[in-house]
């Protein structure tokens, strides 16, 4: 039975792009270290990938792979992926509730509607504008983690959207061991789309690949606030062990079960 | 007659870690024989064959990132040792598959012509879930039976 392993990436996205390389910025875990993987929680891990073959020598069991970016300081992937416009629509209603206010207001006698349209607008935030040709799935309002408006004092406490995997390449790939594609997925918390591989345990030995990452830095072209792509690449490695399988109850090949001769009370 | 009978063990391996049994829903056993097995997708289940057929276990985790596998098919005896509690120690031993592969055991093996018909062989049914002090659990209630 073919187990499914997970990677999780998680991408330190501000040091990320203040050094322009994901080397000692990025964390590589999988769910396979009690089978043999190596370097978990580093940017050097080596993925276990287990291997069995018939006594014809044909493969016994394929194993898949999942590539599941993260980040940190964003908000995780684990809200809902509709969080970040339902929270600019509430922000935006709550604006009108505060501007209704404010205009019931301007008859009242020492009420400073310059002072509260000032309030309103530092809490409305501001809105960056997708780069043209980029995949990040925002163009809404620049959000903190806390799911607040940011306005343009506050850039540095802005939410980065997630890490995106754009492509796995390598010596794995191009050696045919494993089979990587980009899969939509109608789990509702990953986004919809993840990079996933099933790889060839017919032939051991140790494998590198290739992450392509993009992340987004929030730039201001034409006066504009705008999310920039920044491809950026991570080097792994998989490791492919292969061995026979066998009978268990006889420890070799096919036999009578071991059934006592008389039934059990 | 049909030459083999497929007997899949679905777990909830989160459910079973969590809960601490394989009872409550965290195992269900169902097979493919001819002979309407009693007690199908239930831990009771009993496997009715005939002599000389092949019969293969198969374990599924519901969560396919969760591995888990066969640590061992025992049938009781007669009130013999093999009736008796594992030892405490014994579990917690280093799990078989330490530093080898999973998916590597196919338990599988052909029904002996001795058995009597109608009669219950009980079995005790080990399974190994990911790592860890209490990753191995048992059952003692699923059964082969001959037509």
């Amino acid at each position: 039975m073919a187990q499914q392993q997970a990677i999780i990436v998680l991408v330190d996205i501000a040091n990320a792009l203040r050094e322009r390389t994901l080397r000692g910025n990025v964390y590589l875990f999988d769910n396979m270290r009690f089978l043999g993987s190596t370097g978990e929680g580093t940017g050097d891990l080596v993925t276990a990938i287990p291997g069995s073959y018939w006594s014809d020598g044909s493969q016994g069991s394929e194993q898949v792979l999942n590539w599941l970016p993260s980040s940190l300081g964003s908000i995780p992937p684990t809200v809902p992926r509709g969080y970040h416009t339902e929270r600019s629509q509430a922000i935006d209603r709550q604006a009108l509730e505060d501007l209704t206010a404010l205009a019931g207001q301007g008859t009242v006698p020492g009420a400073d509607p310059a002072a509260g349209l000032a309030d309103i607008r530092s809490r409305v935030g501001t809105r960056a504008r997708r780069a043209r040709g980029g995949r990040a799935p925002v163009g809404g309002k620049l959000l903190d983690i806390t799911g607040n408006a940011v306005t343009g004092a506050g850039t540095a406490a802005v939410n980065p959207p997630a890490p995106i995997i754009t492509d796995v390449t390598g010596e794995a790939v191009d050696e045919k061991i494993m089979y990587p594609a980009q899969y939509g997925s109608p789990d509702m918390v990953s986004d919809g789309w993840y990079w996933s591989a099933t790889v060839d345990t017919a032939r051991p030995g140790t494998y590198a690949y290739t992450m392509h990452i993009q992340l987004h830095e929030l730039v201001i072209r034409d006066g504009e606030q705008v999310w920039e792509p920044v491809d950026l690449t991570c080097d792994s490695a998989i490791r492919v062990t292969t061995e026979p399988k066998y009978n268990a109850f006889t420890g070799a090949g096919l036999g009578p079960l071991p059934v006592p001769a008389a039934p059990s009370p | 007659m049909k030459p083999q009978v497929n007997i899949i063990v679905l777990v909830d391996v989160v459910g079973a870690l969590s809960e601490r049994t394989l009872n409550d829903g965290n195992l269900s056993l169902v097979d493919d024989g001819q002979f309407d097995s009693p007690g199908q997708g239930t831990t009771r289940l009993c496997t009715v064959v005939s002599p000389g057929q092949l019969v293969q276990w198969t374990a599924v985790a519901v969560d396919v990132q969760t591995p888990v596998e066969i640590r061992s098919i025992t049938f009781l005896g007669s009130g013999d040792a093999a009736l008796e509690e594992p030892d405490a120690a014994d579990a917690q031993d280093v799990p078989a598959h330490e530093g080898t592969a999973p998916d590597l055991k196919v338990w599988s093996g052909f029904v002996p012509p001795y058995l009597v018909p109608g009669a219950p062989y009980r079995y005790r049914l080990e399974l190994q879930m990911h790592e860890g002090p209490n990753s191995v659990l048992h059952v003692d209630s699923p059964a082969l039976m001959s037509a």
